[in-house]
């Protein structure tokens, strides 16, 4: 795999079927009501029951919301990869429009990768790979590939605006 | 004219004792073994507009200690800072600040 800058944004290119094939998990794991992926992306918050309703209530839909928004729009980016001239590989093309969604995206599907497969710190860690089972070992492998994309693009990871326009804005319309 | 005048007086006095014992509120940050420490550092300038070196720090101190209160104040703001951190998947609680 490699990566580049272009006026539009970044290029992934030289990406095996089994890259594709993680990439294509993304939003999947995004969207899963895996209570361990639910539970890890959207935590308990507050100790007491009431702060915890309340915040239940109030901040949770805005976040489902804009979890599933980013999957639809990493789900579509994905869906214009195409091979080279030539070659068995895809190349992705990621605007800077859509960076910062899919920073977050490829994120919380590290995150659900290491839930849904019941990893630890010390799985993470080079000693402790050689303990994690095959299955384990395969997700690592992923979190790690994730992980590569997440850097590339955090390069591009925008500041503050100055103009003070909102951080958090209507989820449906944030990445569009 | 007198009877609206105490009224006032006395509104605005509870008004202020309410405002006085509301507490402060932490947002707390806590480790996580997936999440990238550029991308902390990175969420943390972007949600507070922290200086890169404080955000760098207090970036560290999750990794070193498990946790970090990033933001204490108003428990509005502190629920939507919490709420924009949880957006980037950054594992953050909340937590009332005791007397």
């Amino acid at each position: 795999m490699w990566a580049g800058r272009v006026d539009e944004g970044f290029v992934f290119g030289d990406l095996t079927e089994e890259v594709v094939q993680t990439l294509r998990g993304v939003p999947m794991l995004i969207e899963s009501s895996d209570e361990r992926v639910r539970s890890r992306l959207l935590p308990e918050t507050c100790a007491e029951q009431q702060d915890e309703e309340h915040w239940r209530e109030h901040a949770v839909p805005e976040l489902e919301r804009l979890f599933l928004s980013r999957a639809t729009l990493v789900r579509r980016d994905l869906e214009l990869l195409r091979k080279l001239p030539k070659s068995e590989n895809y190349v992705l093309l990621v605007t800077h429009q859509h960076v910062n969604a899919w920073v977050a995206a490829l994120n919380a599907a590290r995150l659900a990768l290491f839930a849904l497969n019941d990893l630890t710190a010390e799985h993470m860690e080079t000693e402790g790979f050689s303990g994690a089972s095959a299955k384990q070992q395969e997700a690592i492998v992923r979190i790690s590939l994730l992980a590569e994309l997440q850097a590339v693009l955090l390069g591009d990871f925008e500041a503050p605006d100055d103009d003070g326009e909102p951080f958090f804005p209507d989820p449906v319309g944030d990445y569009d | 004219m007198k009877v609206h005048a105490a009224t006032k007086e006395q509104t605005e006095t509870e008004t202020s004792a309410k405002t006085s014992l509301a507490s402060p509120w932490n947002v707390i940050v806590h480790d996580d073994p997936v999440t990238l420490m550029g991308y902390v550092t990175k969420v943390f300038e972007r949600v507070f507009g922290y200086s890169e070196s404080k955000a760098h720090r207090l970036m560290m101190e999750v990794h070193k200690t498990g946790r970090s209160v990033v933001w204490t104040g108003a428990r509005e703001q502190a629920e939507m800072y919490a709420q924009k951190l949880q957006s980037h998947h950054l594992l953050t609680t909340l937590e009332k600040v005791e007397d």
